[in-house]
């Protein structure tokens, strides 16, 4: 039992994670061909748009379901929408926030022109605590196009243009397709001033996303709706990321590692559970935590990967640097 | 005492205006003056004009001050309507002079004031409805409530009379615990202070200096004085009802109020005005009762009002205080402490739902009875229009309250379960039974909306017709004579309204030796020249005299001012020719004889529909030509409709018609067989229904695919079919497409077929766009037919003529002639297309027509070549600018130096 979790924690993330996040891409991007469907309730931007897509994100069925008219939205005939939402909740409870760390498309498609970018050895960029705490709030304005705006809709405060406004403006819409060859969402709608600006708000921000997730590590998830609605609902999720603040001694290796340049992995030594709302659960802060303990993944209050030093010694190849000291000698 | 003090930022004292408002001395002052003056004012007009005249009076008091002042200030700045009230600003002098004497220990009972209101106010408003609405009612009540507030504010000190006999003191002191504000102090000023001026200043002898401590502002109304004496009181913005949250000490008076406000209100009003003006009003507990007791004491006041409010109170008082005791049982507390901790959770219940009604009656009548009124009073004269109809969709935003105070009070619920010292198991077993009173209020408003939704309200179907008040034509079922017999005597024989709602317009007529009466001219006219119809002895209701007349003898007044029934132009019958001239004097119109009024009702059909002759085309439409205005929500379902039951078998309705595509009318003769296949591949049956001169065939669409519908006409030497496939989408995604579902289909009844074909469709939800070509195939008794003659026609009036090749295929182009100005262009539109195939074989003629419709091409409004261009131009844009300020970051700094 303790070499399987020896093993466990001292895994490769990196090869892990790629492996994984491929998988899964397949899976989401080119389900169709294999004839998978996983419904329309998951928990990441897996976008319908995308004609092969193997199972689609919740937010266009939600945005549609939440655009019927009020008297049918409160009525019994509505019990879809709450049992849609409930297969939502039950496959996000499952991973938690690791869905956008390990399965979402998009948040692949980011760290794969992360990697691409540090093959041609440009240095990456990020942002100033005081930039961070403005952006970072963007997400929960998304939000509320997606949820408050469709229910405008219902009760006749906006037009039909508006219908799945949020979808309109994602870039997920124009970037998954493209794998399947389809680039019909490539274009720019004339037939109303709504249509006119929400497709070139959708380009715009997709121009965002490739120039900005080529700069700044996984750039768009700091404006994902998706990530701020798991947020409200993370504390009932199975998986926990936990910390032990008495074992930290503030070295900031995680903060370092971190893609969404969360200080309080770091900072805070108060809080058990450490999952902020911008955290995509890669796990590589537990990866790099050089301190026994300090930082563990939980299923149900039991231990499944902790960060401990041989894990952290194996990683940082610590055991063949002393041998080439030792060789050198 | 303090004379300056660092304010913190959510102090409203600190802030400009808000800080002028509510701290002023002398603009509240003014103020007060003013609602003051407005008071008396409203109460001697009350008296001097009390007629219906007087809107005034009626529209202080019942508009502006009790629902809406009253119940937005209540849960939003909280005691603010006491801190204005015209008994609370005069009593402060009254008291002032008066004999200052201690209130007896029997008076100081704040139960008195709750009972007040409970019965005094609300149990006479039940009884005898409207006795408060008059002008005269509502000022003899408050000359009452004035004199006895300044008679005890006379007697005796500290105000006692709006701590316990107010009947709404303990109401406005519950329920302002929900306000985001808050009277306190700064503790820092305060720990030194040994004057205590705020609580010298207070007129209720109250001490404001320990109210943070208290967690509870006790009898404070807002009236400010303290403020004025003492820099050191605040007046803060917090959470709201966060004092709720922790402890406090526990006034028992506030629970009872929260749970007889209750039911007074929301609970009776949706038992006596909900589901009371349904059609199973008649059916419910205290309906029935009333019966009982009408019979045995007679008419006296509103029975119905009485038992629907007392069985209100009994539910409610039964739902709190049972799931209350099951809860404490659990709990292992005394029932007292759980239920009068718990309690406190109500709050919201009442005062959020009536938010929500009090807002939207605002925006649908109140505002206008307040201007009106106002206007009134000051002589001045406006017109104004209410800001809203009745059933106007946004408004639904106000029925948003409830939930928001249905989940406001479970989550009070949660925070004060957390004070009560137990095992977190028997909390979390508890919650429910404690939240009893919170279902049952939920389950109040959902059975009431399924009632009115399942027996629908008891007006008819005419919702929009009358905004308030009876109709012109309607008379007490009393007074309504009914000629029909069998059960269904009290409606129409055609439309099925209730006689006495539009009696005045009532006809009626022999057919068959039966008698058959009518709402109005419109239905017997239908019954007449739509369902043919032998009628005689035709008699109609005498509009002064309330008598049948015969019908040849009346007076008809014709298209008046006075709304008709089913029919835009109305018609209203008199036995006397003055009657009906001197009505035709007060609402316009013109007075003819019935014949001439038959031949107008007449019209109303001739309009939408026709009598098809053997030749004519005939197709299908998905909604009725007869309709009046066009679908409102912006998506169109295409005449599917689904009841409200969830898992019932949705059905589709179509309208035969014939004319133009783009303008359909209805037919009026049925003198052919329909045919339906489903979806997969079975007979379907179709039900046909006539109305109004119109043709509906429904039928069950249970699955996602196509349903050819045909009707089809034989003749002597010619076979007419219109044929329309429905298509149906299930949008829950779980129907698969297999090429099955496009396959196409055709029945041996049918001579001759003209079918679609579907090679392209690749999912259920393909349309067909302009620009596509489109193929269909004729088939003779199963055979592709060659060279029959295709005519493609478009709503437009573009068509092509082709024949048929040897595999009796015809192609079309759809062309592309839909061009309005872009502002009107809509990418949605359904452009209606007729396919008719006509075929000779000798002198039999074969005629098949096929409907349907095609959208915009996705080119006419998306353009590729632009979204290509604004993304390469942003990203070098954004690419330049990222790389400019990289550059910039990266130059290191130069040091200027100097060459010396």
């Amino acid at each position: 039992m303790n070499k399987i979790r020896d093993a466990i924690n001292r895994i490769d993330l990196r090869k892990f994670r790629f492996w994984i996040q491929l998988f899964f891409f397949v899976l989401f991007v080119y389900g169709a061909y294999f004839s998978i469907d996983l419904g329309r309730e998951l928990p990441i931007f897996s976008c319908g748009y995308n004609r092969e897509t193997g199972g689609t994100c919740y937010f266009l069925a939600l945005q549609h379901q939440l655009a019927r008219p009020w008297d049918r939205l409160f009525s019994t005939a509505s019990i879809g929408v709450l049992t849609g939402f409930l297969t939502f909740l039950a496959w996000f409870i499952i991973f938690n926030k690791a869905w956008c760390g390990y399965a979402c498309p998009l948040g692949t498609l980011q760290d794969w022109i992360t990697s691409f970018r540090k093959m041609l050895k440009i240095p990456y960029g990020t942002y100033s605590q005081s930039q961070y705490k403005v952006l970072k709030k963007i997400k929960y304005i998304f939000l509320f196009i997606v949820i408050v705006f469709p229910l405008l809709l219902g009760i006749g405060l906006l037009d039909g243009e508006w219908r799945g406004a949020f979808c309109k403006m994602c870039p997920g819409r124009l970037i998954t397709p493209l794998f399947s060859g389809d680039v019909s969402q490539w274009t720019i709608d004339f037939s109303t001033n709504t249509a006119i600006f929400l497709t070139t708000f959708g380009l715009g921000f997709t121009v965002l996303f490739f120039v900005g997730s080529f700069i700044k590590k996984r750039f768009f998830c700091f404006f994902c709706p998706m990530s701020a609605m798991h947020y409200i609902f993370s504390d009932w999720a199975l998986f926990k990321l936990r910390k032990d603040g008495e074992k930290c001694t503030k070295c900031g290796d995680c903060y370092n590692v971190c893609d969404m340049q969360i200080k309080d992995i770091a900072d805070d030594v108060t809080s058990k559970n450490i999952l902020r709302d911008d955290c995509i659960f890669c796990m590589k802060c537990v990866a790099a935590c050089p301190e026994e303990d300090a930082l563990h993944v939980d299923i149900l209050n039991m231990k499944v990967f902790t960060s401990t030093k041989g894990g952290f010694a194996k990683r940082m190849e610590i055991d063949s640097f002393k041998k080439e000291e030792s060789d050198e000698k | 005492m303090v004379d300056f003090i660092r304010r913190d930022k959510n102090d409203i004292y600190s802030k400009k205006i808000l800080g002028f408002l509510f701290k002023n001395q002398k603009f509240l002052f003014i103020f007060r003056v003013i609602v003051a003056g407005l008071f008396f004012y409203a109460i001697f007009l009350g008296f001097y004009e009390p007629s219906k005249e007087n809107t005034f009076t009626t529209a202080l008091f019942w508009s502006i001050f009790w629902p809406l002042f009253m119940v937005v200030t209540l849960p939003t700045f909280g005691r603010i309507f006491c801190g204005i009230c015209p008994h609370g600003f005069l009593g402060k002098y009254i008291t002032r002079i008066g004999l200052k004497k201690k209130m007896p220990k029997w008076m100081q009972n704040r139960n008195i004031g709750i009972l007040l209101l409970v019965i005094g106010w609300w149990g006479v408003y039940y009884v005898f409805p409207g006795i408060y609405r008059t002008p005269l009612g509502t000022a003899l009540l408050f000359t009452v409530m004035t004199l006895l507030a300044f008679g005890l504010y006379f007697l005796y000190r500290d105000m006692s009379y709006c701590k316990y006999i107010c009947p709404i003191g303990t109401l406005t002191r519950a329920y302002a615990k929900l306000s985001f504000t808050w009277l306190g102090t700064y503790q820092s000023a305060c720990s030194e202070c040994r004057t205590f001026e705020c609580a010298t200043a207070c007129p209720y002898n109250l001490k404001p200096f320990t109210f943070d401590k208290r967690n509870s502002m006790t009898d404070c109304t807002l009236c400010m004085e303290c403020s004025h004496a003492c820099e050191a009181i605040s007046f803060k913005i917090k959470k709201p009802s966060f004092s709720l949250f922790s402890r406090f000490q526990i006034e028992k008076a506030e629970v009872w109020a929260y749970l007889l406000i209750l039911a007074s209100i929301p609970i009776a009003m949706a038992f006596h005005h909900g589901i009371g003006r349904s059609n199973a009003a008649g059916e419910m507990i205290w309906s029935k009762t009333a019966g009982i007791f009408q019979s045995l004491f007679g008419p006296g006041g509103d029975w119905v009002g009485l038992f629907a409010f007392l069985y209100a109170m009994l539910f409610t008082i039964l739902a709190g205080t049972i799931g209350m005791y099951l809860a404490s049982k659990i709990l292992k507390r005394p029932f007292k402490e759980v239920f009068y901790s718990l309690g406190y959770s109500y709050a919201p219940l009442f005062i959020l739902s009536s938010l929500g009604h009090a807002l939207s009656s605002f925006f649908t009548g109140g505002y206008e009875r307040i201007v009106e009124g106002f206007a009134w009073a000051f002589g001045f004269s406006v017109n104004v229009e209410p800001l809203a109809r009745r059933g106007d969709d946004w408004l639904m935003i106000f029925s948003a309250f409830k939930w928001i105070g249905i989940a406001w009070a479970l989550l009070l619920l949660y925070k004060r379960m957390k004070l009560i010292k137990a095992e977190k198991l028997r909390k979390i077993l508890a919650f429910p039974f404690a939240a009893s009173l919170i279902i049952f209020f939920l389950g109040v408003n959902m059975y009431r909306n399924h009632i009115i939704d399942t027996y629908g309200r008891a007006s008819g179907g005419h919702g929009h017709m009358h905004r308030s008040g009876k109709m012109f034509q309607t008379v007490p079922p009393k007074k309504a004579t009914i000629l029909q017999t069998g059960p269904r005597r009290e409606s129409c024989a055609v439309c099925g309204m209730k006689l006495a709602m539009f009696y005045k317009t009532n006809h009626a007529a022999e057919s068959d030796g039966k008698v058959r009466q009518y709402c109005s001219l419109h239905c017997l006219a239908a019954d007449k020249t739509i369902n043919k119809r032998s009628l005689s002895e035709l008699k109609v209701v005498d509009t002064a005299s309330l008598k049948f007349i015969n019908a040849d003898q009346a007076f008809y007044v014709v298209g008046s001012r006075k709304k008709g029934t089913m029919s835009r132009v109305s018609k209203y019958a008199f036995a006397k020719r003055e009657d009906a001239e001197r009505f035709r004097r007060q609402f316009g119109g013109k007075i003819v004889d019935f014949d001439t009024a038959l031949k107008i009702a007449e019209r109303d059909f001739e309009k939408n529909s026709f009598v098809a002759k053997p030749e004519d085309t005939l197709f299908f439409t998905t909604r009725n030509p007869a309709a009046k205005t066009r679908g409102g929500m912006g998506m169109r379902h295409g005449g599917m409709h689904r009841s409200g039951r969830q898992n019932a078998v949705p059905s589709a309705s179509l309208w035969l018609a014939g004319k133009s595509p783009a303008r359909p009318k209805c037919v009026r003769n049925v003198e052919g067989v329909f045919y339906l296949l489903n979806a997969d591949g079975r007979r379907g049956k179709p039900r046909i229904s006539k109305k109004n001169g119109c043709t509906k065939v429904s039928f069950a669409v249970p699955k996602s695919g196509y349903y050819p519908l045909y009707y089809v006409r034989s003749n002597q030497g010619l076979v007419n079919i219109a044929k329309y496939e429905y298509k149906r989408i299930d949008h829950s995604g779980e129907e698969v497409f297999t090429k099955a579902v496009v396959a196409p289909k055709t029945l041996k009844e049918i001579p001759i077929d003209l079918q679609r074909l579907k090679d392209h469709e690749d999912s259920f939800y393909s349309r067909l766009h302009s620009g596509e070509k489109v193929r269909f195939r004729v088939l003779k008794d199963g055979r592709p037919l060659e060279k029959a003659r295709v005519t493609l026609q478009t709503q437009f009036g573009w068509q092509k003529t082709v024949r048929t090749d040897k595999n009796g295929i015809a192609e079309f182009q759809l062309i592309n002639d839909y061009d309005p100005e872009w502002k009107k262009f809509n990418k949605r539109f359904r452009e209606k297309y007729l396919v008719v195939a006509t075929y000779d074989k000798g002198t039999q003629r074969y005629k098949i027509s096929y409907s349907g419709f095609y959208l915009p091409a996705r080119e006419r409004y998306q353009s590729y070549a632009y979204a290509l261009l604004i993304f390469l131009g942003l990203s070098v844009v954004i690419g330049v600018g990222v790389f400019a300020y990289r550059y910039r970051v990266q130059k290191p700094f130069r040091e200027v130096s100097f060459d010396e």
